[in-house]
């Protein structure tokens, strides 16, 4: 599974890590640190990946195929 | 000022029906000020959420409000068709000092976010934590024994305060009473008295900025505001949009959380198995915490003018028209919440713009997460078991804002 998440959308809510801390990584002013670019979901934390995902006030993380 | 041209039936005949029913159709007349939205907040949301896309008012100059999920993220998101440069406030008061950076738009919005940001994300806040639980137990010592308190003036007011003040200004705490009061005023005090308020809370924080500037620099948020940034012209930020800086901060973090805590004791004082869910299981704290967030929204609205002729939700808006991000009713959404009308703290999906949405997002909101999931643990530890004292009850306030003035619990 991999997600994108949006670089321009990306507020700093910080919702995804608190969620899925496994996927979603903050950087030191509390946006995603990964945004901009699409990462790879870890085996087993798909769920988890979704719940961020889904949790986003600005709807700025999306499934890539 | 421009008049509805598209207003589908649905709008007209159900603004009718709210007419009956709160004295003014809520739909086409409304006004975020008027007592009965104050009295009746949540089944006005709902109704407006579920059958009104886009509400009008006819208040002064008139304003529009955006009140779905969807649209308030669009709108939000959108900065370059709607700007913050011309106020959060409908109907803007004379003489009121814009508000940094909240009433500004990128670029200049986006150097002090860079700036500030570090200050005020989820690592920087941490390092507050054991502070904040140290206050939250001070202010209970206070009460604890009278078996019976009144939760926001002896807890909710103070804390958000205390902790602002003391851990990101470093400002005096025998002056947090006169900017806290200042504040509120500012905000909730009869329309014409509001400036007045405001300015002395502006005139202290200048006079503390400028003392910073002048005392050797403490590493802090403080140092950062008086130092400046640069803006797109090359120069310095002026005196006066530093010290703006350092009264939009305070203000976020002091009318706004308050709220939430109040709401959210108010819920577990009536809603034993909530409470005891939580005192047995306080790793569900973090979660609740977010859904009292989405319920209890401190920020109803806030505003932005349109820069061009625009289409929102079948409404069309005009260049200069100015529009509220209905957060408070983009919070109840039932298209991305599922029954929002229920207060659920074990949710999964807990979808609200009480931060805001958009490159404004509340700069505070670690900090607010943080002391409400403090406060609460705190809270539940020491005074597991309470409840509304009888013959009480709660008593609220509205407009852009909303807060919960008095709550009297006995435990």
């Amino acid at each position: 599974m991999k997600v994108e998440i949006d670089d321009q959308l990306c507020s700093g809510h910080g919702r995804c890590s608190i969620l899925a801390p496994e996927v979603y990584r903050l950087d030191d002013n509390g946006y995603n640190a990964d945004r901009g670019q699409i990462i790879d979901v870890p085996a087993g934390y798909e769920a988890a990946a979704a719940l961020g995902m889904r949790n986003c006030p600005e709807a700025a993380i999306n499934a890539v195929d | 000022m421009s008049q509805p041209d598209i207003r589908s039936s649905d709008h007209i005949a159900g603004g009718e029906a709210l007419k009956a029913r709160y004295g003014r159709d809520m739909f086409n007349d409304f006004d975020i000020d008027d007592p009965q939205f104050n009295e009746n907040f949540f089944d006005i949301l709902d109704e407006m959420v579920a059958k009104c896309p886009v509400v009008r008012s006819n208040v002064g100059a008139g304003y529009w409000m955006v009140t779905r999920q969807q649209d308030v993220r669009r709108v939000g998101q959108d900065w370059r068709t709607f700007s913050s440069s011309k106020g959060y406030m409908p109907n803007r008061p004379e003489g009121l000092p814009y508000l940094m950076p909240e009433e500004s738009d990128p670029p200049k919005h986006t150097q002090w976010r860079t700036t500030l940001n570090p200050y005020m994300s989820p690592k920087a806040v941490a390092t507050y934590e054991e502070q904040i639980r140290a206050d939250a137990n001070t202010l209970i010592d206070r009460f604890i024994d009278n078996s019976e308190c009144e939760f926001v003036s002896e807890f909710g007011s103070k804390l958000p305060g205390w902790a602002f003040f003391k851990n990101v200004l470093g400002v005096p705490i025998d002056d947090l009473d006169m900017l806290v009061t200042g504040v509120e005023n500012g905000t909730f005090a009869p329309p014409e008295e509001r400036a007045g308020h405001f300015e002395k809370v502006f005139d202290y924080l200048g006079k503390y900025l400028a003392e910073r500037k002048d005392q050797p620099p403490r590493g802090d948020l403080v140092d950062v505001i008086a130092a400046g940034v640069e803006y797109e012209d090359g120069n310095l930020a002026p005196w006066e949009d530093r010290v703006s800086i350092l009264v939009d901060l305070t203000f976020g973090g002091i009318a706004t959380t308050t709220y939430v805590m109040a709401g959210a004791i108010h819920h577990l004082a009536t809603h034993q198995s909530d409470r005891e869910a939580l005192v047995d299981n306080p790793e569900l704290i973090a979660g609740a915490v977010e859904e009292f967030v989405r319920v209890f929204p401190p920020v109803v609205a806030l505003g932005r003018t349109c820069t061009k002729d625009v289409e929102v939700a079948g409404t069309q808006m005009k260049e200069g028209d100015f529009v509220l991000l209905g957060y408070g009713s983009a919070s109840r959404d039932p298209r991305v919440v599922d029954d929002p009308t229920t207060i659920n703290i074990t949710r999964d999906t807990v979808l609200h713009s009480a931060f805001g949405v958009g490159q404004h997002r509340c700069i505070g909101s670690n900090l607010a997460r943080l002391e409400l999931r403090a406060t609460f643990e705190e809270w539940l530890r020491r005074i597991p078991d309470f409840g509304i004292k009888p013959g009480t009850a709660p008593v609220y306030e509205t407009g852009i804002l909303r807060t919960m003035k008095d709550l009297h619990l006995v435990f």
